[in-house]
This record gives C-alpha cells, structure tokens and sequence, in this order.
C-alpha cells in the first residue's frame, strides 16, 4: 500500500462491496509516520442521500460572524449570540428571516437532535447560552419541545457542563455512554472496523440516537485546537462524537484521526443526517485541546460561524486556529518536528510549543476527498460580518 | 421565619449521616472525627456501574446509588453487599433516609422509597422529567424537584401527593426544608422560596444563570452558589441578596456550613472558604480540577472529590492530601469513625482508614 488508505464499505444486509482511495498522509517529510491501516464501513443499506446530508444545501460557503458583546467577562450573552445567530442563518440561506432561513433543514415532523461538544466544560465548551437559541430556533419552525434531543457520548461531560440543568424543561438530554466501557446506547448493526495499534476491540460503533433516534442533527461544535487531530470542530464532534471506541486511533506519538474522523462522517445516516453546523467560538482553544481548562489558551474570541459544509468550516477554523497560535508564537498545527513533542500531560498543559502527538489537520481536506464538502480555501465562500 | 432559624434535626451520632452532606443542616460533617491521610483501604466493592451521586450512612449500612439504576446496601464491616434495588432508569440521586425508607430520585422520574429491612419498594411517585434532586424530609413530608419544572411534597409514609408547584425551569437543586419554608435552586436562574406546607412561591430571587447547587440556611442567611460564577449569601426572610462573591466560572457546587464559615466549590478548579456574615474571602485553594461536587468537612479538615479524593487543611486552605480514588465531579465522602467512604466514577467504593 502506498500514501493511501483504503475504506471498504460494506452495507447490511449484503456484501456490495466500494472501494475508496484517498491521500491521508499530506505531510511534510520532517518525520516519517506509519500509515493507517484499511477501515471496514458496516453502515445501512445505501438509499437516496439527503440533499440535506453533508455537504448539504451550501457546499463551500461558510458565514463567520463577529461581535465582542457576545462574550464579556468570560460569560456568554444569550441576546447577543441570537442576534448573530438569526444574521448567520439569514446570510447563509438568503432569506429574509430566521424562521424562513431554519425551515430550510428542519420540518415539524421532525425528531432534531442537537449534537454538542461538552468535552472541555466548563472552560470551552458549547454553550448553554447558545444551544438554548438553537432549541428556541427548532421549536420556532414548529418541531414539538419533546422531539428535540440535546445528546454527546458523555454523561459525564454533560454533567460537568451542567446542560440537564440548563436547558428549558421538556428537552430531552442524553449522554448516551453512562460509563466508560458502556456500550448499550450504540448499534451494532453499524460500524467502522480498523486495526491501529493492536487494540484488543477494533471497532467503532455508531449510536444508536443517531443510527435511528433522529431525523435532523444540527451539529454545534467548538472552535478547538486538537492535540492529535490538528483541530476539533465540525468533522471531529460529528465522527468521534458519534461511534465509540475513538481514542484507540492516537497513541502517542502517532495518530490516525485521518483518516477516520472523516470516514467515521461519511457513514450512512450520519451523513444524510448532519444538515446543518454552528460552530461556538465565543470562546477559542488556540492550544491544550480538547480538554484544557488553562484560561492562558482560551481566547475569548466571540466568534460564531454557521455553514452546511462541515469541510469548508472546519478549513476556516483550521486558519483561524493557526493564525491565533503563530501570533502567541506557538508552532504551527502543521508542524512534525520531534522536539515539539511530550509525553508529560502536564508540560503540554503549560506550554504552546508542546504537543502529545503528531497532529493531523489533514483530515480535513482527506474529508473533502470522500465528497463532504469544500477544503480548498480558494473555493470556499467566507463570508465575514461584524457586528456590534 | 423565626423558627426556621434552627436548622432542622440534626444527627449527632459520629456514624450517621443519613442524606446529602450528612443532615437536613447540611452541616457536612460537622463534629465528625478529623481524619489523618488515610493508609490503606479496609474493603473496597466493585459496583460494576458508575457512581455520580453521594453515599449515605445508617447504622452500618452504606447505600450507593449507581448509574446502571441499582440502590445497593453495603455492609461497612465487611464491605459486601447485602442486597441491591433495580429502579427503572439510571439513577444520579443522592439517597435520603427516613425512618425505614431509603428514597431516592430516579432518570425515569420516579421517586422510590425502599424499605431498608426487606428492600421491598415501599412506595413510588412519578414526574415527568428525571430526578436528580435528592429527596428532603421534614415533618414527615419528602421535597423534591424535578427536571419537569415543578417541585413536589408528598407523604414520607406512603407517597401521597401534597402538592406540586411549577417553577420557571428545571430543577437539580435539593432543597433545603427548614419548617415552614423550602429554599431551592432552579435552572430558570432563581432561588425559590416556598411555603412548606402549600407549595405557594413567597418570594425568588433571580441570579445570572442557573442554579444547580443545594442552598445551606445558616440563621436567617441563605447560601448557594449559581452558574453566573457567584456564590450569593440572601436574607432567608426576603430574598434579598446580603453580599455575592464572585469566582472564576460557574457554581454547581453545594455550600457546607459550619456558622461562621462557608465553603464551596467551583468549576474553576478552587475551593473557596468565605465568611458567612460578610463573605470576605478567608482562604482559596486550588484543587488542579474542577470541582462541581459538594465539600465536606470533619473538624480542621475539607474534603472534596475531584477525580480523586482531596483533603485540606480547614483553617489555612493547604492541601493535606491527595487520593488518586474516588475519582468523581458528582460524589461527596462519608465520614465516620475514621474511615472515609467513597464511590466514584468508576463504580467502586472503597473505605479508607
């Protein structure tokens, strides 16, 4: 095998079998890393694909919204995020109202689910504030208040982020794994397969809300460097925030995030399903991610961005992270350079020019590959407002 | 108002501690034996489900909720179980006894009584939203919240609805039941307070965000911590808030009251130790996690979970203590005869000595 993994799809029920190449490795030659290994994709039988499904109804256009009343004394504003929210879906879908602009991706009919990133609360997280006006949005279109699911794969996460607590009654909130090694809330019946390290499990399995829980999930990741995948944003929380077993993909130092975040995103229903990414960046991880509370790499940058195309957001994202940390002088998440790297959480925790793994912001544009959306910058539509 | 300033039963015996930070005082181990760093574990029980709620102590028997819906009863002398409960959801509860019940709330929206002899179900309420609230008692009646938005009384003997009342979010919060007067937390942002015996709201108080934490009445002082990052010290008799002091994130932690002194945690990682009158800041120290859980105490000693067991020293703040056990953001440790019982995230319990 050369620079390239192969993803071998295999729909239940029969044995069709599609074979998929892609360039995983778009790295420089200061180090060399292993390959990654084939990845088997068990996912539902394949039917029509959602126009709705990634890359969805915009592919390549990506709406950055700005205002420095969104986030003031490290507390979040509710009336200022929704204001930026409303201008962000009526930019995105060119209508003239926000509930015009919703109805576009979600039907009363609907069971919405809601997929946050609490990995990181209480310091950075998907805000309570902003996942409330997500709800308010969903039920302004006309979806009842009971069909609507906030979910990640971590109670306890959630917990620690207090989103039970904060979010309207009647709202369903679902970690969907209680402890560590349960694997209850997941579908067998679908999953990725792959080898890494020698792991005793080697497969993933996708939840069982997502394989048949929900019809629309409206994804609301964090604008977070990622130690092992260069950064977390709308690919990582949609792939590992999905299937389980996730972490046996990084070991340090090496780590295969790409390809499998963006495999992982391109499972039938998930991708039919993710139709719509709002991503939190009122506060900003430009470093120690994803779970540093160290208030010294957490900007509180006041940020929102809102795009159908997970690849696109996430290629802004990637600039927008890279950018911040050659300003604070820490390298680049391109970087392979051995003597950056640590073995001592605690030193990474500390220090900008340390980090566990050789990141893998590849995984971006290797999604692109497999069709989810737009990783060239020079074809996304970045369109910046500033307001307040 | 002037008989609520006494703080409801309050247990003496060193080795009971019978709902959330040991008392309806929530006194949080007040008068409980100082405990040195411990050396070893006694027993330790795997409940192979995890713990996010509290422990609670009754003649002997330890009862630990688990996530995976059981109520176990332990045996502190042996550390085996003697039987387990299966409720119809996950449980994140603090168990509270009354009498010969354990009650606990349920993900399901039930709230059990269990019979502690025969671990028969006595009796069971429903809601219809989970309860993660620990149930209170008081005269009798057993106060709750639920994630439905209302708060309930209902009969301690058979579960017989008093009343309910509907409160402008989601609630997590215990209650505090003095006699006449319920004081609570809810996500709506306010601090309620209700007629015990009618469920009538006779005064709120709004903060900035939502209220997890289990308010404490010390006097005629109320003390709870918000999401809005403050903790808030309010006239019991008016809701009228007497200081706030401002921490670095927000507040899921319960307040421990000793009279003179509150302590509390923070989700920014820091214990914080704040004098009750005037909430000046008496000492702060920093636990390297953070911290959601309620804090405990034993004479000159603080005690936190935080993935891992922690103790400090009461009247400076220095850390005394690290246990890499009990790993948990939800737990909080019993104390009794020297030994500290503590369950966490993974799912075990162990007594340290």
């Amino acid at each position: 095998m050369d620079r390239r993994t192969f993803v071998k799809r295999t729909s239940m029920g029969s044995a069709v079998l599609f074979l998929s190449g892609m360039d995983a490795l778009a790295y420089d030659d200061e180090v060399k890393l292993p390959l990654p290994p084939p990845i088997d994709v068990h996912e539902a039988p394949p039917g029509k694909r959602s126009p709705l499904g990634m890359p969805g109804l915009y592919p390549g256009r990506v709406v950055e919204l700005s205002d420095a009343r969104s986030i003031v004394g490290n507390r979040v504003s509710q009336p200022v995020v929704r204001q930026m929210l409303e201008q962000g879906m009526k930019e995105l879908t060119g209508e003239s109202s926000a509930e015009a602009a919703w109805a576009k991706f979600v039907e009363p009919k609907d069971v919405v689910g809601i997929k946050i990133n609490p990995s990181g609360a209480p310091a950075c997280c998907s805000s309570p504030e902003l996942v409330r006006e997500i709800v308010s949005a969903v039920e302004s279109v006309g979806v009842p208040t009971e069909h609507i699911v906030v979910y990640d794969r971590f109670g306890y996460e959630m917990d620690i982020g207090s989103y039970q607590l904060l979010m309207p009654p009647g709202i369903r909130v679902l970690g969907v794994q209680g402890d560590r090694l349960d694997a209850a809330g997941y579908d067998a019946n679908v999953y990725c397969q792959a080898d890494f390290f020698g792991e005793w499990e080697t497969r993933s399995y996708m939840a069982s809300i997502v394989a048949g829980g929900v019809d629309k999930i409206i994804n609301v990741p964090t604008l977070k460097d990622h130690s092992a995948s260069g950064v977390t944003g709308c690919l990582k929380n949609l792939g590992y925030g999905t299937f389980n077993n996730v972490a046996r993909s990084h070991r340090q130092p090496y780590s295969f995030t790409n390809p499998l975040i963006g495999v992982m995103c391109s499972v039938e229903p998930l991708r039919s399903k993710a139709v719509l990414n709002i991503m939190d960046g009122t506060r900003m991880v430009w470093h120690g991610g994803p779970l540093t509370q160290n208030q010294a790499f957490i900007d509180q940058a006041g940020i929102l961005m809102v795009s159908t195309d997970p690849v696109a957001m996430d290629t802004i994202e990637l600039e927008i992270i890279d950018k911040k940390r050659k300003e604070q002088g820490a390298p680049s998440v391109w970087e392979r350079n051995a003597k950056s790297l640590t073995s001592n959480n605690g030193e990474f925790y500390q220090d900008a020019s340390k980090n566990l793994y050789y990141r893998q912001p590849g995984h971006i544009a290797a999604a692109g590959k497999l069709g989810l959306g737009v990783s060239d910058l020079k074809q996304i539509d970045h369109r910046q407002v500033r307001m307040g | 108002m002037n008989n609520d300033r006494t703080p409801g039963p309050r247990t003496t015996a060193e080795n009971e501690w019978i709902t959330l930070l040991r008392d309806n005082g929530r006194t949080g181990g007040q008068g409980a034996h100082p405990l040195e760093a411990p050396s070893r574990a006694r027993w330790q029980l795997r409940l192979g489900s995890s713990v996010r709620s509290a422990p609670v102590l009754h003649q002997g028997t330890l009862y630990v909720n688990s996530l995976a819906g059981n109520l176990h009863a332990v045996n502190v002398a042996t550390g085996r179980l003697d039987w387990k409960f299966q409720a119809a959801g996950q449980i994140h509860s603090t168990p509270s006894l009354f009498e010969n019940k354990v009650l606990f709330g349920c993900d399901s929206g039930k709230v059990y009584a269990v019979d502690r002899e025969t671990s028969a179900k006595a009796w069971e309420v429903s809601t219809k939203g989970e309860v993660w609230a620990s149930p209170v008692v008081r005269g009798g009646v057993v106060f709750f919240g639920s994630a439905d938005g209302h708060m309930y009384a209902a009969d301690g003997e058979s579960g017989k609805a008093h009343w309910k009342q509907q409160l402008g979010g989601r609630v997590y919060s215990t209650a505090y039941a003095a006699e006449k007067n319920l004081f609570v937390g809810c996500g709506d942002g306010h601090v309620y307070n209700l007629d015990a015996a009618t469920g009538k709201i006779r005064w709120s108080t709004p903060t900035l965000n939502g209220i997890d934490s289990s308010p404490a009445l010390v006097g005629d002082t109320l003390l709870v911590g918000s999401e809005d990052f403050y903790v808030y010290a309010l006239d019991a008799r008016t809701g009228t808030v007497r200081w706030k002091y401002e921490t670095g994130l927000g507040i899921s932690s319960s307040p421990a009251a000793t009279g003179d002194m509150v302590y509390i945690g923070s989700k920014d990682g820091t214990l914080y130790a704040l004098e009750t009158k005037t909430g000046e800041l008496k000492w702060k120290a920093r636990t390297g996690d953070v911290v959601t859980a309620p804090l405990v105490f034993s004479e000159g000693v603080v005690y936190v979970q935080s993935w891992g067991t922690l103790a400090f020293d009461g009247a400076t703040g220095k850390m005394l203590w690290r246990a890499g056990l009990g790993g948990s953001v939800q737990g909080a440790p019993v104390i009794a005869e020297g030994v500290i019982y503590v369950a966490g995230n993974s799912g075990e319990v162990y007594a340290l000595e």
